[in-house]
């Protein structure tokens, strides 16, 4: 690892303080305007350039945070996660595709389409991929003044594909208040647990596959995931992996202002990490059964 | 046209309860129908448990005696389960896989080598994953009875259902121990 987490601490530190001077600047000049404007014209002109000068330091700050989070990430995160996680991959600016994402089948395609923070590696044997995904619909108003064009962020949270341990046939939907975003024939299917059926809605082109999966205390699982998990959550089975998407308003790895890089920050993002292994483990993908020895 | 208006109306009030009839006598049907093809689906799931548990007791006959006779028991279905089986009937002959499985189980407890091979080992994890079709499909076949046994009883289906002779359906019971996750236990 090239550098510890102090020189991004620093650096960081140095770009929020040209940020907080630079806006405490700006906010004077622009009081010290309105009392001189009138009186001393010398100084107001002072005043003038004292804001130009402090937007100017602000804005090379923001730049500076921008640039060493986007640093941090692609150095000390990369490593430190590769360290963490067998095979762990992680790349900040790329994310899953459009096609990896819309392979769950239970989000309808967007408009505005982002991903980042792209993370794959290999927990308990289990390959996994995972990223923040943001989808965003385009909505037309016309008013008398003319026609605006905005974006509504449908979906913003993570998606995360795992290999499942069990072969099947068909699809699977397991979701909270949606329904699937397929031309498949999907046919909505009761399980046993009233509990079950109440929080989520199943879908299946296969009804033996929703039972096979979908067993008693698989069901119990997955209502714990839910529970454990805030946000609207989709799990589907498809072509022997499983999609989850937690619809939570969230982004992993996010660094935010005057938030210190440290080792609170560095638990923080192993948190993040947590929802992975309590899949896996809750879920008991790691074992596989069912396949050849 | 003011004539017709009260023949249309009298036509429409006798024409109801037959619409309604027959598409009560549709969905009970589809029901059904749905409950035949779960009861297929479970035909399948045994024929392949009787399978994988034939090859098991081949594999285990020279230390599982007492199971290897028992079984030959229920070989008399190897060709496949009759048609004309009924649901208590397809029950007796899981029950009487699972004693066999059991019986080997135990037997070969005694034999860490024969556990330890690998021919065993995929045997046994074969019969797990048939062992989970059989319960989905159970369960499957169940839900599906549930369905129709509650159409068939409530009011005013339940005339359709008399009317047409439908009855209601058996259960597929399962051993207690079997609903819960098929596990390892070698």
């Amino acid at each position: 690892m090239a550098k510890d987490l102090s020189y991004y601490q620093n650096k960081k530190s140095l770009s929020e303080k040209l940020i907080v001077g630079g806006a405490l600047g700006a906010v004077v000049s622009f009081l010290g305007m309105q009392f001189t404007a009138v009186n001393l014209p010398g100084l107001y002109n002072g005043f003038i350039l004292l804001i130009v000068v402090s937007i100017i330091l602000a804005a090379i700050g923001g730049f500076q945070f921008s640039s060493i989070v986007k640093k941090f990430k692609n150095e000390y995160l990369k490593d430190i996660i590769s360290e963490w996680i067998e095979d762990g991959y992680y790349d900040p600016k790329r994310g899953l595709s459009p096609a990896q994402v819309y392979h769950c089948e239970f989000l309808k395609k967007a408009d505005r389409f982002h991903s980042e923070d792209l993370l794959t590696g290999t927990i308990d044997g289990i390959r996994f991929q995972a990223s923040d995904i943001q989808l965003q619909e385009r909505h037309v108003r016309h008013t008398k003044n003319g026609t605006q064009t905005y974006y509504v962020t449908y979906f913003k949270g993570q998606m995360y594909v795992f290999d499942f341990n069990k072969d099947f046939d068909g699809y699977l939907q397991v979701l909270e208040n949606q329904r699937p975003q397929s031309r498949r024939k999907y046919e909505r299917v009761k399980l046993e647990s009233i509990d079950f059926n109440k929080k989520f809605n199943t879908y299946t082109t296969n009804q033996h596959t929703a039972f096979y999966i979908l067993t008693p205390p698989f069901m119990e699982r997955l209502m714990a995931i839910e529970k454990a998990h805030p946000g609207k959550i989709g799990f589907a089975f498809i072509d022997n992996q499983l999609h989850l998407g937690i619809n939570n308003n969230k982004s992993n790895f996010t660094i935010h202002l005057f938030r210190r890089i440290d080792e609170a920050l560095m638990k923080a993002f192993q948190d993040d990490l947590k929802v992975i292994y309590s899949i896996i483990d809750e879920l008991k993908i790691n074992k596989k059964i069912f396949k050849e020895v | 046209m003011d004539n017709l208006l009260p023949i249309i109306i009298v036509l429409a009030v006798l024409l109801l309860p037959v619409i309604w009839f027959i598409a009560t006598m549709n969905t009970l049907r589809q029901k059904e129908v749905k409950v035949e093809e779960a009861s297929s689906g479970i035909d399948v799931a045994l024929t392949k448990r009787f399978d994988a548990l034939s090859k098991l007791v081949q594999t285990t006959k020279g230390y599982a005696k007492h199971e290897a006779e028992t079984f030959e028991k229920i070989v008399k279905w190897r060709a496949g389960l009759p048609k004309e089986l009924d649901i208590e009937q397809k029950q007796e002959f899981m029950s009487k896989m699972n004693e066999v499985q059991s019986g080997i189980n135990v037997a070969v407890e005694a034999y860490p080598d024969l556990k330890a091979e690998k021919v065993f080992v995929n045997l046994q994890n074969s019969i797990n994953n048939v062992e989970e079709h059989l319960q989905a499909a159970r369960r499957l076949y169940n839900s599906n009875v549930s369905t129709l046994n509650q159409r068939i009883v409530t009011f005013p289906t339940s005339v359709v259902a008399s009317l047409i002779n439908l009855q209601r359906k058996a259960f597929f019971e399962a051993d207690a121990a079997k609903r819960e996750d098929v596990e390892m236990n070698f």
